[in-house]
């Protein structure tokens, strides 16, 4: 398919995940809504992806710095009422490790938390999501499970 | 109590609604150009694709092959998105088509992305009516070289919009029914819904035209 990825592939693959993305960042299913068709318009918009074989990371790029520009414009309490929605899979990670990385980590950092510890992305994939090195990524998420770690003792 | 699997169905019902509201949100603003909806027919599920001049493509099987999707990239670009409201009204004719209910279709179809001679045949083609049935060779005469009855046979092979552009009605010069991108099954079913029993290996020479 090397000549004819449509935005309706992409968005068939990836859709699901970068909701559950949006609402793991956000807490909030308007929000999440928000997010993930600022995403997805943003990336329908900037066609053709710029790498082939990286558009996960492309769209978990653009959907973080949504989540990031969102947090500054508005500057408000999180809601966190519709986290339980997107109640964490995964082993090591629990509901109240999310709760708790969602009131005591700056955007960057749970973007970080996140995108390793619940969407499964490898650190690779991390790094270009959040456009830093392999090693800032590693840090920045081990720093936020740290935090996370000491808030919950 | 709420539960994981509560949880995991409120998100894609989400999901669905956020997705309805992009797919509008893309019409509006001019991004969304081909949409696209998987039916199921007697023959199986049929993936449709609608341009914004009509019907671009019937295929069997629930997705397109890379070469029709390239074809229409190529064309009408990136913006190919999964939208039943563009799909439902061909869906509607290909039912009533199914159900006997229908002889001819009244969608529009968009042939802009083939060369000039794959239009030219598939035109003469849409001509065959409903029951008849014509040869390769008249295809290729009615489209203005009769002596390109293989390449007209190539043509009908790639007919990216079977059954509304009747390539089912054209048949070898000797009678047997030829090829058929949906399989020489489905073929025969056609012809046989339009007008009766096909024989296993199409119909004696008398019968073609």
């Amino acid at each position: 398919m090397t000549d004819a990825l449509t935005f309706g592939d992409l968005l068939e693959r990836h859709e699901r995940e970068i909701f559950a993305y949006a609402l793991r960042l956000t807490g909030d299913r308007d929000d999440a809504d928000d997010v993930y068709q600022e995403t997805f318009l943003a990336a329908f918009r900037g066609w053709p992806p710029p790498r082939r074989g990286q558009e996960r990371a492309w769209l978990y790029r653009i959907a973080t710095n949504k989540v990031i520009d969102r947090a500054r414009r508005a500057k408000r309490l999180v809601r966190m009422n519709d986290l339980r929605l997107a109640a964490p899979e995964r082993d090591g990670v629990s509901m109240a490790d999310l709760t708790m990385a969602m009131k005591v980590l700056p955007e960057g950092q749970r973007a970080a938390f996140v995108l390793r510890k619940l969407q499964g992305l490898e650190y690779d994939e991390v790094a270009r999501a959040l456009e830093c090195s392999e090693d800032a990524a590693r840090s920045r998420v081990a720093e936020a499970m740290k935090k996370v770690r000491e808030k919950m003792r | 109590m709420t539960t994981v699997q509560d949880g995991k169905d409120e998100v894609l019902a989400l999901n669905r609604l956020a997705r309805e509201r992009l797919v509008a949100r893309a019409r509006r603003e001019g991004l969304e150009t081909v949409g696209y909806g998987v039916v199921d027919s007697p023959l199986g599920p049929l993936w449709i694709a609608v341009g914004p001049k009509g019907v671009l493509a019937i295929h069997y099987g629930a997705e397109p092959s890379t070469a029709e999707l390239g074809r229409i990239v190529r064309t009408y670009g990136p913006g190919l998105l999964p939208d039943a409201r563009r799909s439902d009204p061909v869906a509607r004719e290909l039912d009533q088509y199914f159900a006997g209910k229908r002889r001819s279709f009244d969608v529009a179809v968009d042939l802009s992305p083939l060369t000039d001679f794959q239009r030219r045949i598939l035109g003469a083609t849409a001509r065959v009516a409903y029951g008849d049935v014509a040869t390769y060779a008249r295809v290729a005469a009615k489209a203005g070289n009769e002596k390109a009855s293989r390449a007209a046979g190539q043509a009908l092979t790639a007919n990216p919009i079977p059954i509304v552009v009747p390539c089912h009605r054209i048949v070898a010069t000797d009678g047997t029914l030829g090829g058929y991108a949906g399989g020489l099954e489905a073929k025969r079913r056609l012809l046989a819904l339009e007008g009766g029993t096909v024989p296993l290996g199409g119909w004696p020479k008398k019968r073609a035209m």
